[in-house]
């Protein structure tokens, strides 16, 4: 059997050796220690025994040249290596991880003449021998790195353990609700029996029964059916709730937790620090976030360009820290987290930020700004992202700043995603790379409102309060509910999800308090249903939703059971609370939706958040074509256009919505970061009613021209 | 019995094997000239669908409400593990009623899409000379009805009903949205 393939089990612990080697490695860079030193020997040791036994001397005598270059610094309390050795150090692990995915290559490899190396020679290491990790654990970004290292083993050899332990788990307590139904099952059969009795006796001899015992006799099997019907009643809930639990850890272990692309991005930042000469610390958060495997591909790839952008371009050389009164290592995060259906990966750096002037002199030497034009810092800044400049004086072995941003602007186009970047000249830049999540494993309150089951997201869950009737109805009309000394805007969910009310008498319920967005608010629910596993998918093409529907999941039955969004809900309160307290003047009147139009997913989001929190309606439009089609399929009240726009521009689609007879009479804002005159004539002409500088974007300014123009 | 017996068994073969060859040939298409349609009622009125643009009839499928801008959209129904959109042919075709539909019909073509409407009267088959004002089949045409969804009459017993044309109606629902119409349209017969 073991004769078949002899390298089926090295490849499965080659892998795994080798990924705690290339974290290890990189710890050993950053944070010297015996531990460490001790823990790397130990797994090159194992590496080096087990690639003897199934004769891959390539790997072998690699590992043996790795616990060379490591036994003289074993003894070291604060082992100091040679940047020499650090080097020799980092291109064995790389020749080692070579051979080892070469050997997982699909083609399944000639069997080598069968071993008869016979196992009981080789010395083996336990792999998991007790160790002084404790003190590398303590840090707590080391531990997320950690995480991140045993995510890279997840390979689907062998399915993260924890995760299978887990289902494991869920599956032995779904099978032990079971066991009441049994009881059940026994104690209508013991009911039955009875009934059978009685009626026997009823039968034979009607007068030998008096009529209060056979009256006591009924009413006790009455009481006794009911009780079962309850205990049965529960129970099968218990199972239906372990079963949702037991299919949506199933699911999750088809996700990838994020964690698993940290070690290859600190690698990354390591080589190029080196390369550089320079010193930059790597640091990590959102490892556990999980996503489809394809996905995290895809961001992996990107996100190594960004990181080595980040060092290049970003972190200073040494002395121009120090100068700079910053510490003389640079630091490089990457972070990854969970925002409703989409995930965002940040890269921050503490360096020097985005050069402006080279960017200006740059964009100008390749025509793509007209000289004396100032488009101001953020326009600079979304040049790189559009124009592929780099800010480099020379593309560098390492990385040259705008192929980096065109890939990461690529990976994003690709996943439906945005790029963005925020500039702080002196003291650093983040690249933020938002995209949506097609398949996310989350944890769910499951609550209960005007007769239908949603998913409340759990993380963003604070507590829950139970309301008596009274209380619920107060806080639904004021729409506000006071909690632990502040208030917080109240909605019913009922009223998110516009669901008809059932009935107008107040019931008792239950607040679940939400933060998003650092804002809280407390929304209102019929009772609360457990917590589950799930897998969120998003919503269907074709299925136009409320903000505050995040996603979907498919319940027990095969339905689609909707999940909520946390940002969503807190801006719907938001809105709803200060509607009610009046402090949106016309709140009586509908007014009519605002429809805005811009390719940029930040801009929409930024404008329609200004807008909804002012008390419109607001559709979405990502180009002009867009635009033009939901114009005509509903009635607005006013156009809010950018400008450059791909496909076409916002000059275009006010043109034509003016030469539309039915569109004319809405009036349209152009809103740009252009700031000529010449283009303010050319909104003019168009047929815009007023035109606003992106740049100088004034949120009041903005409402103002909205007001004059729409009521 | 004049002929020679080799002549006799000779036909017998010849015919035996003329039987067996009429069950190896394909069907022939003398219903080419027909048409598999659906006879149903959306908001009260009577309609047909072709079977052909459909991929499947449901009856009574769960739907979980979606709150949204579009009132027509009923909410989503699950499908072997898929989320389909469920849309109100009635409210489609331009005139709502408050009851809601019992039945569902996946449209043929990508994304998925289901039509609900209220009640099924049946199925049948047509000859194409039961069917009156077959534009737009050219492509020339725009059909009638809301976002010309109406393509063309079947003159059935019990009357004449519109035919529903689905990608016409597909292409109606892709308008509402805003999603951007593929062209795998023109698969639908």
């Amino acid at each position: 059997m073991g004769e078949r393939d002899p390298l089926r089990y090295f490849r499965i612990e080659a892998k795994e050796l080798v990924d705690q080697i290339s974290a290890g490695v990189l710890d050993l860079d950053q944070q010297p220690g015996a531990d460490v030193v001790a823990r790397l020997l130990r797994f090159a040791h194992t590496l080096k025994g087990a690639a003897r036994v199934v004769k891959q001397p390539e790997i072998a005598d690699r590992a043996h040249e790795f616990e060379e270059v490591l036994v003289p610094h074993r003894d070291e309390a604060v082992p100091a290596l040679p940047a020499d050795q650090m080097r020799e150090l980092l291109r064995l692990n790389d020749e080692i991880s070579a051979y080892v995915d070469s050997l997982s290559a699909p083609a399944a490899e000639p069997a080598p003449p069968s071993a008869p190396a016979a196992p009981e020679h080789v010395r083996t290491v336990p792999l998991n021998a007790p160790d002084t990790q404790a003190q590398v654990d303590q840090a707590h970004e080391d531990a997320e790195l950690a995480r991140g290292a045993d995510a890279a083993s997840d390979r689907p050899e062998r399915a993260a353990t924890a995760d299978l332990d887990e289902l494991l788990d869920a599956i032995s307590e779904a099978s032990a609700r079971i066991a009441p139904l049994r009881d059940g099952n026994r104690t209508l059969g013991r009911l039955h029996r009875k009934v059978e009795t009685l009626g026997e006796r009823m039968r034979v001899g009607r007068t030998t029964v008096s009529d209060a015992t056979a009256r006591t006799s009924v009413r006790r099997l009455a009481g006794e059916l009911g009780a079962l019907g309850r205990r049965l009643t529960d129970a099968v809930d218990q199972v239906e709730r372990e079963l949702d639990e037991v299919r949506g850890r199933a699911e999750g272990l088809r996700l990838v937790p994020a964690g698993s692309i940290f070690t290859a991005l600190r690698r990354a930042v390591r080589d190029a620090a080196d390369a550089e000469g320079k010193r930059v610390r790597f640091q990590a958060t959102g490892a556990d976030v999980r996503m489809g495997p394809n996905l995290l591909n895809l961001i992996s790839g990107a996100f190594l360009h960004v990181v080595r952008n980040a060092v290049v371009h970003g972190i200073e050389p040494e002395e121009q820290r120090v100068a700079a009164g910053k510490p003389a290592e640079g630091t490089v995060g990457v972070h990854v987290e969970r925002r409703g259906r989409y995930a965002e990966f940040r890269c921050v750096d503490d360096g020097r930020g985005f050069d402006l002037a080279a960017l200006r002199r740059t964009a100008e030497e390749r025509g793509l700004l007209a000289p004396g034009v100032n488009p101001g810092p953020q326009g600079l800044i979304d040049l790189v992202l559009h124009g592929g400049i780099s800010t480099a004086p020379g593309v560098t072995e390492v990385a040259g700043r705008g192929i980096g941003m065109d890939v990461a602007r690529d990976v994003a186009l690709q996943l439906g995603g945005e790029v963005t970047i925020a500039n702080r000249p002196g003291q650093g830049a983040t690249v933020r790379l938002v995209v949506p999540l097609t398949l996310l494993s989350m944890n769910g309150l499951i609550v209960e409102s005007g007769g239908t089951t949603v998913t409340m997201p759990l993380d963003a869950v604070r507590r829950c309060v139970r309301l008596a009737a009274d209380e619920m109805a107060a806080a639904t009309a004021s729409a506000r509910l006071a909690h632990e000394r502040e208030v917080l805007p109240f909605l019913p969910l009922a009223q998110a999800l516009q669901a008809v009310p059932a009935e107008a008498e107040p019931r008792s319920g239950v607040a679940v308090v939400l933060a998003a967005d650092r804002d809280t608010v407390a929304i209102g629910v019929d009772r609360l249903a457990g917590i589950s596993t799930l897998v969120a998918r998003p919503l269907p093409d074709l299925a136009p939703a409320a903000p505050v529907i995040a996603s979907v999941s498919i319940d027990l039955d095969g339905n689609p059971r909707l999940v909520l969004d946390a940002h969503g809900l807190v801006a719907e309160a938001r809105q709803e609370s200060s509607t009610a307290r009046g402090d949106t003047s016309a709140s009586a009147k509908p007014r009519m939706p605002i429809l805005v139009v811009d390719d940029s997913l930040t801009t929409r989001m930024l404008e329609r958040s200004i807008l909804e929190s002012a008390g419109y309606e607001v559709d979405l439009a990502a180009s002009g074509e867009e635009g033009l089609e939901r114009a005509r399929s509903r009635e607005y009240g006013l156009y809010l256009s950018d400008i450059d726009m791909p496909g076409i521009d916002g000059f275009t689609f006010v043109a034509r919505a003016k030469a539309d007879p039915q569109l004319a009479h809405v009036p349209a804002i152009l809103v740009s970061s252009r700031a000529s005159a010449e283009d303010k004539r050319r909104g003019t002409e168009a047929g815009a009613a007023a035109y606003v500088i992106k740049g100088e974007f004034n949120q009041e300014e903005l409402l103002a021209h909205i007001r004059r123009l729409i009521l | 019995m004049t002929a020679p017996s080799g002549s006799v068994s000779r036909r017998l073969r010849r015919l035996r094997d003329d039987f067996d060859h009429s069950f190896a040939e394909p069907a022939r298409s003398h219903d080419e000239q027909h048409l598999e349609l659906l006879t149903i009622r959306a908001g009260g009125r009577p309609y047909a669908i072709r079977l052909s643009q459909s991929s499947g009839v449901h009856p009574d499928r769960p739907v979980t409400p979606l709150p949204g801008p579009l009132p027509a959209l009923l909410g989503l129904a699950g499908f072997a593990g898929a989320v389909v959109p469920v849309y109100d042919l009635a409210a489609l075709l331009g005139h709502p009623v408050a009851e809601v539909p019992r039945w569902l019909v996946l449209a043929a073509g990508a994304p998925q899409l289901g039509l609900a409407f209220h009640e099924l009267d049946g199925h049948v088959r047509a000859t194409t000379d039961d069917l009156i004002r077959e534009t737009g089949e050219d492509g020339s045409d725009g059909g009638h009805g809301r976002g010309g969804t109406l393509r063309g009459l079947v003159d059935l017993p019990g009357g004449s009903r519109p035919i529903i044309d689905i990608p016409a109606t597909r292409a109606l629902v892709h308008a509402l949205t805003g999603h951007a119409q593929t062209t795998d349209e023109g698969d639908a017969p």
